[in-house]
């Protein structure tokens, strides 16, 4: 059987794209959105993995419910994109400088 | 041996889809990839023996989420070429950030030593029932253990929900809706009527 | 634990989630003539709430007899406390809610059962005592919130800072959540109690990344130094009722969440996040006095002003001691009171047309034009500033007792020193509205509701709240307790 630093690994490497995809495509809000969803998806790797490794199930518990939440999220997430493109027509976020920090 | 291989073969191809869906230039090329990523992430998860998670990945993010994507992608008329202005300015620095990062991470958890690393020891009131099926087992506990935390979860769905309609459910005017009282309300005698034409007369309404 | 006294238990937490539903079906059901009348009703239930756990926080209950559903749950006296200052800042957030949004013609029959859905979300994330409990709470919490950031939608700015909010704290439940399952995988458990028994001793670099990530997600929502560059946008941008909301009670919510993780979870290992929260509380502090320097916007200075508050409470936790954690619960009841003042005051100022005024010029000469209040305005300022006479002082006195007593004395000496800079620009904002030539541009009538409110908080700003701080401090000192009996 593959050990668990294996899974371990796979799980960083995607985590560190999720956070890499926010990065570059700052301007892109839906790639956003799914770079998100790829971090979620590295968390669920994660629990899962361990929650096999470790004989409990607490963690196959603990990525329904992330999965559960990252449904609504994504639904809300792209709601809020709806009434920005509708308000702005266009999704790019660099125009965000109406607000200057 | 088979599993070794079908470890490899799901890993590479969650990885260089996940790579894909942030480079893709075009956002329905990214969801595609994002559901290549997810298959092959229920591919691993089915090879640890988590096979309702891996089902429950499946049907919720591509039966759902992907598609809600999609949806979205398709039914906004996005100007493409101009959001990847930046992409390649942003490149080096954020492929050198991510290299950095992944390098801690593998490093910093100890993935890289030949050994096992050293996980926790559960207490093992969550263990898996003996002799049953990995969905069963779970079941067991999500009705129990987890009643709580199930119906908060509940309570999230429901708030998405609200937030969705609240914020892009909006009046238009000039539509014409069904307005189902008056349809019940309508009888045979407002709608009909019964007339004998004569002959070559035609017919008067 | 049997079944019946878990429900007794989240008493307060069924009633929230109950009346959210049946009002829900009322504004389905009557629309948005109702909205009014629903606001009124669940701010009724929250007040009925605050009853059903005030004896917890008297009482000062801890210990098995209050953990529900097998310890997942916790109904003890620190989560009361805590709880009732989000009930009383969602209920300022019900009553201030219906004149503004009025005007815009938005007033929605969803926001109160939003408010009451989030507010239900900060009470679990308080209650926590499990990883996928404070997870549930957390994310029921900033879900609702996204929405109602957003809920102006006809308003670019309003949609945008819920697009950034939405964004930034998406990505931050992420880093939050990786970090919750490397803590899982490397002690094996995700209750607080099996996480401190396993990490009694060593602990493994795994669960030390763990404890990091988990503590950048938290320092996101509590907008502490590094994530906090979502927070002026946000604020600015958000219906100025939501940003009074987000500024209170969320805050309130996360802080009390922080300390749980620190001081109960990961207080065998209080090394190894000492730094990182002395780093942060020192950064906020300085970015936020120097961030406002400025500014010309009330809610973004308001906004900056946060997040110097929210370094001073960090101190607390860096000290690690029940003197610290129970000055941050003083320190964090005077910041709701001063708060929800600043952003009623801001929503107070109209011009002739009804528009919000937002801009620090346009308050120019306002103690000639609205005298009373440009001195409520005032007295929040100098609150704000920690200038003696005024509570908002008492609160950075015990923060920085408590810092010196554990032995920081370095850590309050800079704070005291930072604390004298920022004050300079809240005095700035006194000096245009006293001694300047007045702009003329605030007219308008207020709401009744809204000068009741700004009455109350203005009242409990004053000197006069000293009166309260025995009280207070008892309430605090018994709160905090819980958090240390696992040592």
């Amino acid at each position: 059987m593959i050990g668990i630093e294996h899974y371990v690994v796979v799980s960083s490497i995607l985590f560190v794209l999720g956070v890499l995809g926010i990065f570059l495509n700052r301007k892109n809000v839906i790639v956003i959105l799914m770079a998100i969803e790829l971090i979620l998806l590295a968390v669920n790797i994660n629990l899962v993995a361990f929650s096999a490794f470790l004989g409990d199930l607490t963690g196959q518990i603990f990525a329904m419910f992330v999965l559960t939440v990252a449904a609504g999220e994504a639904a809300i997430g792209l709601a809020i994109l709806v009434i920005y493109f509708r308000g702005r027509g266009t999704i790019a976020v660099d125009d965000v400088n109406r607000m200057k920090g | 041996m088979i599993q070794v291989l079908a470890f490899y073969l799901f890993a590479a191809l969650t990885i260089a889809s996940a790579t894909l869906v942030i480079m893709a230039r075009n956002p329905v090329h990214s969801v595609l990839w994002l559901i290549v990523a997810f298959f092959n992430a229920a591919g691993l998860m089915v090879l640890v023996g988590a096979e309702f998670i891996a089902m429950l990945l499946v049907i919720v993010y591509v039966g759902a989420v992907a598609v809600l994507f999609l949806f979205v992608v398709m039914m906004l008329d996005i100007d493409f070429a101009e959001l990847r202005a930046g992409f390649v300015k942003n490149f080096p620095l954020g492929m050198l950030i991510a290299v950095v990062l992944a390098a801690e991470l593998v490093l910093g958890i100890g993935a890289y030593r030949a050994g096992s690393l050293e996980l926790g020891t559960p207490d093992g009131s969550a263990a898996p029932l003996l002799g049953k099926s990995n969905i069963e087992s779970i079941g067991a506990l999500l009705y129990t253990k987890y009643l709580f935390l199930f119906e908060s979860a509940g309570i999230i769905l429901l708030v998405a929900m609200i937030g969705a309609i609240v914020l892009t459910h909006r009046e238009r005017k000039g539509t014409r809706p069904q307005i189902i009282s008056k349809q019940v309300r309508r009888r045979p005698e407002d709608a009909t009527v019964n007339v004998k034409p004569e002959v070559g007369q035609g017919v008067q309404l | 634990m049997d079944f019946a006294a878990s429900l007794k238990l989240i008493a307060p937490e069924l009633l929230m989630s109950v009346s959210g539903l049946v009002l829900l079906l009322v504004s389905a059901w009557v629309g948005d003539k109702a909205s009014r009348a629903i606001s009124v009703a669940a701010a009724v239930v929250l007040g009925a709430c605050f009853f059903l756990v005030a004896p917890a926080v008297c009482s000062g209950a801890s210990g098995p007899d209050t953990l529900a559903f097998g310890g997942q749950f916790s109904a003890d006296a620190f989560a009361g406390l805590a709880k009732l200052m989000i009930f009383a800042a969602g209920g300022a957030a019900l009553v201030i809610a219906p004149a503004f949004f009025e005007r815009f013609n938005a007033m929605r029959a969803e926001y109160p059962v939003l408010i009451l859905f989030a507010v239900l979300g900060m009470s679990i994330m308080v209650s926590a005592r499990d990883l996928i409990t404070l997870y549930i709470g957390l994310e029921l919490n900033s879900l609702a919130a996204y929405v109602l950031a957003a809920f102006l939608r006809t308003d670019d700015r309003s949609a945008e800072a819920g697009l950034k909010y939405f964004v930034l704290g998406a990505l931050a439940s992420g880093i939050l959540l990786f970090g919750m399952s490397l803590t899982y995988g490397f002690t094996g458990t995700t209750s607080f109690e099996g996480i401190r028994v396993a990490l009694n001793g060593e602990m493994a670099m795994g669960a030390l990344f763990g404890l990091i990530f988990m503590l950048a997600g938290l320092a996101f929502k509590i907008s502490a130094v590094p994530f906090h560059m979502w927070t002026p946008d946000v604020y600015e941008g958000a219906p100025t009722p939501v940003t009074a909301f987000f500024a209170s009670a969320p805050k309130v919510a996360a802080l009390a969440l922080t300390m749980r993780v620190t001081l109960e979870a990961f207080g065998a290992q209080d090394d190894a996040w000492r730094q990182i929260v002395i780093f942060a509380a020192i950064a906020s502090i300085v970015i936020g006095a120097l961030g406002a320097i400025g500014q010309s916007n009330l809610k973004r200075l308001l906004a900056y002003s946060s997040i110097n508050n929210v370094g001073f409470i960090l101190i607390g936790l860096a000290a690690g001691t029940p003197a610290g954690a129970s000055a941050m619960l003083v320190y964090l009841a005077i910041y709701v009171a001063m708060t929800v003042g600043g952003f009623v005051a801001v929503l107070m100022l109209k011009d002739e047309n009804g528009n919000s005024v937002e801009a620090i010029a346009d308050i120019a000469g306002l103690s000639r034009t609205r005298p009373a209040l440009a001195f409520c305005l005032m007295l929040v300022m100098f609150s704000l500033a920690g200038i003696p006479p005024l509570f908002g002082f008492w609160g950075k006195f015990v923060v920085f007792q408590a810092a010196v007593n554990a032995g920081f004395v370095a850590l309050a000496a800079i704070g005291i020193a930072a604390s004298v800079i920022g004050a300079f620009y809240y005095i700035k904002v006194v000096k245009v509205m006293y001694f300047d030539e007045p702009a003329d541009v605030v007219k308008g009538e207020s709401d009744w509701a809204h000068w009741a409110l700004l009455a109350i908080s203005a009242l409990a700003i004053s000197p006069l709240g000293y009166l309260l701080t025995p009280w207070l401090g008892n309430l605090a000192d018994k709160a905090a307790a819980v958090l240390f009996l696992g040592v």
